[in-house]
């Protein structure tokens, strides 16, 4: 039996506004076990990155608990958060954000650098093989903006690897993509599923609704469906 | 192999290396402005001290008859007296450009053998031999004396001598030469008596045992030293004692070194906002990496360590440019100003203090002005960073007031709007451009203030326009009767000068200083008062007395008695007024009350308003009044023309206001770059906004006049900033010049109206070319890039 990777209880989020608080999500709770490949959907609005923020800790409920494993992320100092959301998460962004001013390897580096995972000498190496993994190996030494976008989304999901992370989040990967290119990436996602990884996506691809385990659907801050992979 | 974050903050500054170059110049100026002060400062500070203290100064000198051996092995045998030395000195005159000037002439045994205020060769042979005179540093522009020419001397009415001068060697003692209006010499005592003076020696210099004296101890020493002197049957007519191990002008040395410093540590600020605009620029750009890297597990330490670690090795690249640079200037500056102050820096270096302290202050300055900015941006919150978009709303502006301004089209609205959006880097701008203009505005104002201050002082102090001093005294009748008989002359008065000393309640004497004693109701000069009243007819024993003799005599009052010895005579008199006559000591009488106390009318002195306009004329009269005075039987001694007097002070003082337009200019520079960086930045974060721009129409000229706009707004605006900001400048350099040179008076404080007018030409200048760069940048954004922008 899998245990949940991931719980939410009653968790709400407001911003405030010129013209009062504004809700994002609403006393939302919610469960997702290792392994899982868990896409959220919705419309603009509905609170998928809200929903995505506070599971990596980039931002904090106003009320309720986040837990990622064993991990309250909700009481995480920010210090701490940082450690933390390094070693325990990976974050894949609709516009690749790689630092331009790094090569491909260097960028998948970077993590591994910031958290002291691996010795130093052997950072490189890994970078490689992720690359490998992604098939992006051949553009190891190449900067981002020389890279298609395809291709700067492979080097962002190695980069989201690079310290094997419990949890991998996505956040519109194939947004900014054309549709081969984008089905290449979900298939990509599919594959590291397979592999044992939990994934959890927003996204607006029908597609990816069809490869994954769960569909989460938001409406108005809300969970509106929660079930099987076409669902919703 | 370095790690991908050193990787990305080194490609960072290699990718951005305008603005990269922009910090590290930002930095070197300030740097090489505050350094170079720094190194004038230590170096001046380290010569004056040390070169003065390595002459051995004398504690003490008692002018006396004949100093032979014998007295001077009887002085230097007494327990408190280290060593004991004697000179002659021979006021004569040296002819220099066909007009006679004060001479002092030096003269010792042998020179070689001087240990108390020794004397260091400049140029040229040293000693002097027979027949040959070696001029003062200090004296030789005011003697127009070059080695290999002769310089012909007089002592009274002895026969006049071509000494040919051989060297020149420098009494870092002495006051500068040409500050004093003397021509301060060197000759063997054979030379004095050819000259027509008794080769004796008069000078009785002391060093006393114990260094720690203050200077009332040692005048007691000194008092001991003049007791055993009238023992032995001579006269002694003055002592002096000066501030143990203080330089004769250590107070206007001190407040040149602080005016000085202070300004170097405005430059520096100055640069340390303009490092502040450039860092925040810097991590403007980066607030999405920032984002970035804290998403993937970067935490603000490591953030912060990155980006202060680039400032460390940017300000560490700076100072490489810029201490060599600061040095070479410091030394310069410092050799000018010893110069003026009679000092050699030659075999003194910067003190390693100061460099090293130039090292720490460059590589630490960016690190401190890039602390907040690198705090500012650690802490963004990782959402916020990742959705920035560059310039937000800020500045919530209460723009009202520049709606209500009629006839403004959107474009130029636009750009006042956008000169006022981020308010904190507009204000380091502003306040960084405004002091360059408010420095160099209160230069020019101190320039303006230095000519009418020397205007009114050769104006309105002295009324006269040239003056004949007499080997000997003459009644002052003749002299006057004498001198009004030469044809181009208006006015004349006779004046005398004696010394006079304080007599203390415990017995001794103060320092000697001058007393002039003028007729009644003197028309020649007019000297500001400071309390009390200036002298009155009927005033038989009144004196008045300058800034400088009421600072070295505590416990003179207006109204009270003091107790004065001229010429060996003793006095009272009552202290009327205090006046404002320049740095040396001085003390004024009526020509009736000096007589009385010296039991001798005559006079030997003539001042002389010409009814001759026009320096060539004015010196031919002093000619033709030599001349018919000595046919007349006087015997002239010197004569002084206050123009070439009032040409060579205002030359001297304008040299040290130029320093100041030099770091005025420095600033202008700092700021220029500082309204560069503003707008390069303003670009940058708005290519968003330019592409909208763009998109609705926006042509190339409207997006250049657009940030062109903006820079001028902030330039004029520093421009209007500057003129009350110089105000307070005026009057501190006003101040400062005054205890350094010469009393500043009427401190110029509103700049002319071409002043104002060249430092908005300036400033416009200055915006056009910092803008250039970001405007050209603007109008290379393409829409499309710019809709793109992430």
């Amino acid at each position: 039996m899998t245990s949940p990777l991931i719980t939410l209880k009653n968790v709400t989020r407001t911003f405030p506004g010129a013209a009062g608080d504004f809700t994002a999500l609403a006393d939302v709770s919610l469960t997702i076990d290792r392994g899982e490949f868990a896409v959220v959907v919705g419309q603009s609005g509905s609170g998928k990155s809200t929903l995505l923020g506070l599971l990596s800790g980039i931002d904090r409920p106003t009320r309720g608990e986040v837990f990622v494993g064993d991990t309250a992320v909700h009481s995480l100092s920010e210090r701490a958060m940082s450690s933390w959301r390094g070693r325990a998460v990976g974050i894949v962004f609709q516009f690749f954000q790689l630092l331009p001013t790094l090569t491909a390897a260097e960028n998948v580096m970077l993590p591994m650098d910031f958290c002291g995972t691996w010795v130093a000498r052997e950072r490189r190496d890994r970078a490689l093989a992720l690359l490998e993994r992604l098939d992006v190996a051949d553009q190891a030494d190449k900067f981002p903006p020389k890279l298609s976008g395809g291709q700067q989304q492979r080097v962002a999901i190695a980069r989201a690897l690079a310290n094997e992370p419990a949890l991998l989040l996505a956040d519109e990967p194939t947004g900014n993509l054309d549709s081969r290119t984008s089905d290449a990436i979900l298939e990509l996602f599919r594959g590291l599923v397979s592999e044992g990884q939990t994934v959890v996506m927003v996204t607006h691809e029908r597609s990816a609704r069809r490869l994954a385990s769960r569909t989460i659907t938001l409406a108005d801050g809300r969970i509106v469906a929660n079930g099987g992979g076409s669902d919703g | 192999m370095a790690s991908p974050r050193v990787r990305k903050v080194l490609r960072d500054v290699w990718h951005h290396k305008a603005r990269t170059v922009l910090v590290v110049l930002a930095i070197a100026i300030g740097i090489v402005g505050a350094g170079a002060v720094l190194n004038t400062w230590s170096l001046l500070r380290r010569v004056t001290r040390e070169g003065f203290l390595a002459t051995h100064p004398a504690s003490a000198t008692i002018r006396t008859d004949s100093i032979d051996i014998a007295l001077l092995a009887r002085v230097r045998a007494l327990p408190a007296v280290k060593d004991a030395a004697a000179r002659r000195t021979v006021v004569g005159r040296a002819m220099v450009g066909g007009s006679w000037r004060t001479a002092v002439l030096f003269a010792a045994p042998d020179f070689n053998a001087v240990k108390i205020g020794t004397l260091q060769p400049v140029s040229g042979a040293w000693p002097p031999t027979d027949g040959a005179i070696v001029v003062e540093a200090s004296s030789v522009e005011y003697a127009d004396a070059a080695i290999g020419q002769p310089l012909v001397v007089q002592v009274g009415e002895a026969e006049q001598q071509a000494l040919g001068v051989t060297g020149i060697a420098r009494d870092a003692g002495l006051p500068p030469g040409w500050m004093e209006h003397v021509v301060y010499a060197f000759v063997t005592p054979e030379t004095v008596e050819r000259l027509g003076a008794p080769a004796s020696l008069n000078l009785l210099q002391i060093v006393v045992q114990d260094d720690a004296l203050d200077r009332e101890a040692v005048r007691r020493v000194a008092y001991e030293v003049k007791a055993l002197v009238e023992r032995t049957g001579r006269r002694v007519l003055d002592v002096d004692v000066p501030e143990p191990g203080e330089h004769i002008h250590a107070a206007q040395i001190n407040s040149l070194l602080y005016t000085q410093g202070a300004f170097g540590l405005l430059a520096l600020l100055l640069s340390g906002f303009l490092v502040v605009n450039l860092v925040t620029a810097m991590l403007s750009g980066q607030v999405r990496e920032i984002g970035v890297m804290k998403a993937i597990g970067a935490r603000g330490s490591q953030l912060a360590a990155m980006y202060l670690g680039l400032a460390l090795v940017l300000g560490l690249v700076a100072c490489v440019v810029a201490l060599p640079a600061a040095a070479l200037l410091g030394r310069w500056y410092a050799e000018f100003t010893a110069r003026l102050l009679n000092f050699d820096t030659t075999g003194f270096s910067i003190p390693a203090w100061a460099i090293a302290l130039q090292l720490a202050v460059g590589a630490l300055l960016p690190v401190a002005a890039a602390a907040f900015p690198v705090a500012r941006g650690c802490r963004i919150p990782v959402s916020a960073a990742l959705r920035d978009f560059g310039i937000d709303g800020e500045g919530k502006g209460n723009d009202r007031w520049l709606r209500r301004i009629g006839g403004m089209t959107r474009p130029l609205l636009l750009s006042l709007r956008n000169a006022f959006r981020r308010r904190q880097r507009m204000a380091l701008t502003l306040v960084t451009l405004s002091m360059g203009g408010a420095v160099y505005l209160g230069a020019l104002n101190l320039r303006a203030s230095i000519r009418n201050s020397v205007g009114y002082t050769f104006g309105e102090i002295f009324r006269y326009d040239l003056s004949i001093g007499f080997a000997r005294s003459y009644p002052a009748d003749s002299i006057e009767a004498a001198v009004t008989r030469v044809e181009g002359v208006s006015r004349v008065e006779a004046w005398s000068g004696n010394r006079a000393a304080i007599a203390r309640p415990e017995g001794m004497l103060g320092n000697a200083f001058p007393i002039g004693a003028l007729p009644n109701g003197s028309r020649m000069v007019a000297f500001p008062v400071d309390s009390g009243r200036w002298l009155a007819a009927g005033d038989s024993n009144g004196l008045v007395v300058n800034r400088s003799v009421l600072r070295g005599e505590r416990g003179m009052s207006i109204g009270g008695e003091v107790t004065l010895v001229v010429d060996g005579k003793s006095s009272r008199w009552i202290l009327f007024g205090v006046v404002e006559s320049g740095p040396g000591p001085m003390a004024f009488a009526t020509r009736e009350a000096v007589a009385r106390a010296t039991g001798d009318d005559r006079m030997d002195r003539a001042v002389i308003v010409a009814s001759l306009r026009g320096p060539a004329q004015q010196a031919e009269l002093s000619r033709r009044l030599r001349e018919e005075l000595q046919n007349r039987g006087f015997e002239v001694g010197s004569s002084q023309l206050m123009a070439e007097s009032r040409r060579v002070l205002e030359d001297h003082l304008l040299l040290v206001a130029g320093f100041l337009m030099i770091m005025s200019q420095a600033m202008i520079v700092v700021g220029g770059l500082g309204l560069a960086s503003t707008m390069s930045l303003s670009v940058l974060e708005r290519t968003r906004e330019i592409g909208v721009l763009r998109a609705i129409g926006a042509r190339h000229g409207s997006i250049l006049s657009m940030v062109q706009i903006e820079g001028l707004v902030i330039s004029v605006a520093s421009w209007a900033l500057a003129i009350p900001l110089s105000v307070p400048m005026s009057v501190i350099l006003g101040n400062a010049f005054g205890r350094i040179m010469m009393p500043v008076r009427f401190v110029t404080l509103v700049p002319e109206p071409s002043g104002m007018l060249l430092w908005l030409v300036v400033v416009v200048a200055v915006s056009l070319v910092a803008c250039a760069w970001p405007a050209y940048r603007a109008t290379r954004v393409t829409t499309a890039a710019a809709l793109a922008y992430e």
